[in-house]
């Protein structure tokens, strides 16, 4: 095709990134990297973190890993799916058949066999067949990631294929979680109906090696999940996802078939969620089929939009605080869980619209007008106050002081811990600031438009 | 480039090859309502065809029938030669029928350089794009047709961002990056300035001759512009052929155009 090319006018790079922000981001991946690869293991060879800490944090990685994978799937290319705790559970388990059995240390005694003592309530006295390969670990790895990518591939293809799309697709995936659990919660099925399975080797949950190991190994494995995500989503597929995302219609018109990667997508986050749950269930020591119940699927899918939709790093920090939230608050003050959840949706939607992604932008685009140090503080400090509070809470190191309880006249809540009335003042006189700040109506462009605001249009031919 | 005989619906039945596009019998129903009643439609190998017709009159329509947007409730559709009347809209697409929506159609999430990019032919396969980014050549050719049509200054800002007038030129572009043998580009000068316009027509007249281009539009000084044959539908059915001239004397065509 002829294309008048003029001579003038050099072709535009990329916007090269303000030195400021790039030494901050920097930075912010060093102080990551050393935190959880370095300080963390160091902290708890010391002792200084206790190995429940470690094990706590380490099962929190798995959901970082199933939230990437629900990134990649929601975020980039705009499918909501509500059955990811089952792909994570169908890794769960077979790794934990593997854990059952006595080649994967498993705790079985002679009267019953040698076999995992819930076939006996089955009348069951021998190993069924299909539990036989699963003594071979390599076996386990292998069926982990190959069954929840078959399930993803032949589901996600008739779903697609027939161009069934948003809400509808939710639907039908939550009905998959829903089947899913009701089928695993039978005994027929041989993999121990409610009550899972169990009884793995003791050490993997009390002794140092084995949690810090399996900590080490989990944040390694999601670390890898992450850079070869960063690449795939960099490419010219992820453009495509984000192009579903957008308007997937007009690619038909561009003669892709939106099926077929919409199909990838479902299939590497499913796999991915299965690789979760491999982590998981040996720092758990247990699995039941209430793990793959319709409420933590949505669970999964709200560790995201927390996070920040369409940025991976954003899926991994909105697993860990919320994962953090959850468990704090549901031991410390079990009735206020579900406000909270509650109230964190509207408080994202209305304040934090981007999620904790959103606020890391913001505090960018403020280092880069550099203008004002309030927006930079409003955007820096409840970020730096939920960062700080999540490490302190998961590395068991939060002040003494802050610990104690004060008595409140609500029936649901009669205590309540100073570092939640400190969190909650902190979160809310900020964002009544930035509300105010809003309303004054200082110019507060969002970072998209003023990043890569068009040149004024116009052009006399 | 093939001439264009004025009388071509009378003299053809099935599909000569001279003919990129030919319509035969098509009739589109939305519940009842006769959107489409074409009797013969055929356009040559590299020609441009502007449609033309008041509100209504089914020239989107058309277009949604060629592409497999619309499959029509009786006719049938050729492409080449080929019968693409039951195919599907991918399909129709990998065969070669690239187009551009009334209203600017872009991805806005992506820069416009992103854009351009996914237009560009080959690599519609999931495994030719994982890991897989595009090459200098790629590169250089989006680079050529943004300048051309003076979006190089944006070429990284998101195509969200951009006013309408770009967003039609990044759609034409688009169209172009992907180089289909036939292109149906619908209204593209709505909402352009006159300067917009005259570009617009430009690249349309550029591009005719190395492809086969339907043009649907409202503008006269536009369509005065391109110079080429008219086909005016009205009311689902084809009024009146030829060119610009003849056509806006016909009375038919007056008629149908001032009301009755």
């Amino acid at each position: 095709m002829p294309v008048a090319v003029s001579s003038d006018g050099a072709i535009p790079r990329p916007p090269l990134l303000d030195p400021r922000i790039k030494q901050l981001r920097i930075i912010a991946v060093i102080a990551v990297v050393i935190l959880f690869y370095v300080l963390i293991p160091i902290l708890n060879s010391t002792g200084a973190v206790s190995d429940l800490s470690i094990n706590i944090l380490g099962r929190y990685l798995c959901f970082a890993i199933v939230a990437l994978g629900i990134d990649l799937v929601w975020g980039y290319a705009g499918l909501l799916s509500l059955c990811q705790a089952f792909f994570f559970c169908v890794g769960g388990y077979a790794i934990g058949m593997f854990l059952s059995l006595p080649q994967g240390g498993g705790q079985v005694q002679k009267a019953y066999n040698n076999i995992p003592q819930f076939f006996f309530f089955n009348n069951q006295s021998t190993l069924p067949d299909f539990w036989k390969p699963f003594a071979s670990l390599p076996f386990t790895l292998a069926m982990g990631i190959f069954i929840p990518a078959v399930v993803a591939g032949i589901f996600g293809f008739f779903i697609f294929r027939s161009r069934v799309r948003g809400v509808y697709f939710a639907i039908i995936t939550q009905a998959l979680a829903w089947a899913a659990y009701l089928l695993f919660c039978r005994n027929e099925l041989l993999l121990g109906g409610t009550d899972g399975l169990t009884n793995f080797y003791p050490p993997l949950q009390h002794s140092h090696a084995w949690i810090l190991g399996l900590y080490f190994l989990t944040a390694v494995v999601l670390g890898l999940l992450y850079l070869a995500l960063f690449k795939l989503t960099k490419s010219r597929f992820g453009r495509i996802l984000i192009a579903i995302r957008d308007r997937e219609l007009r690619l038909h018109f561009a003669g892709y078939k939106p099926y077929a990667f919409k199909v990838f997508a479902f299939v590497v986050g499913a796999v991915i969620a299965a690789i979760g749950g491999m982590l998981y269930v040996p720092q758990n020591g247990i699995i039941t089929p209430g793990t793959m119940a319709v409420e933590s699927s949505i669970l999964m899918v709200v560790l995201v939009a927390v996070g920040g939709r369409g940025r991976l790093w954003g899926a991994i920090i909105g697993a860990l605080v919320v994962r953090y939230a959850y468990s704090i608050l549901s031991s410390d003050m079990p009735a206020m869980w579900s406000f909270f959840e509650g109230g964190l949706f509207i408080a994202v939607t209305l304040l934090f619209s981007n999620g904790l992604v959103g606020l890391w932008d913001e505090l960018e685009e403020n280092l880069r007008i550099r203008d004002s140090g309030l927006q930079l503080a409003l955007s820096v400090i409840p970020l730096a106050t939920v960062m700080a509070f999540v490490l302190c809470e998961a590395l068991g190191l939060m002040p003494a002081a802050l610990q104690h309880t004060i008595a409140t006249p609500l029936t649901v809540m009669p205590e309540i811990p100073i570092k939640f009335i400190l969190l909650a003042g902190i979160l809310t006189s900020v964002a009544f600031a930035r509300w105010l700040v809003r309303f004054i109506g200082r110019p507060r462009g969002s970072v998209i438009a003023a990043e890569s605001r068009p040149a004024v249009e116009e052009a006399h031919a | 480039m093939i001439h264009a005989p004025m009388d071509s619906s009378a003299s053809v039945v099935g599909t000569p090859p001279a003919y990129a596009v030919f319509l035969e019998d098509v009739t589109v129903d939305f519940d009842g309502f006769r959107a489409l009643d074409i009797y013969r439609f055929g356009v040559f190998h590299n020609e441009l065809r502007v449609v033309i017709g008041p509100n209504g009159a089914g020239k989107t329509t058309l277009c949604d029938v060629i592409s497999g947007k619309t499959h029509p409730s009786g006719g049938r559709v050729f492409f080449k030669g080929m019968d693409i009347t039951h195919r599907r809209d991918t399909d129709i697409a990998a065969l070669g029928v690239g187009r551009k929506f009334q209203t600017p159609t872009i991805f806005p999430s992506l820069t416009v350089y992103e854009n351009m990019d996914l237009a560009l032919p080959g690599r519609r396969r999931v495994f030719q794009n994982i890991f897989r980014h595009e090459s200098q050549e790629d590169t250089e050719k989006i680079y050529a047709i943004l300048r051309r049509v003076r979006l190089l200054d944006v070429a990284h800002c998101l195509a969200g961002t951009l006013s309408h007038g770009q967003r039609q030129w990044l759609e034409i572009s688009m169209l172009m990056a992907a180089g289909p043998e036939l292109l149906l580009v619908d209204e593209p000068a709505a909402g352009l300035t006159d300067a917009q316009t005259a570009l617009t027509a430009e690249l349309l007249l550029e591009l005719k001759g190395h492809h086969t281009i339907i043009v649907i539009e409202h503008d006269m000084e536009f369509v005065r512009r391109l110079n080429s044959r008219v086909t005016v539908l009205n009311e689902g059915q084809v009024l009146a052929d030829g060119p610009m001239d003849q056509v806006q004397q016909d009375p038919k065509v007056i008629e149908a155009y001032l009301g009755r």
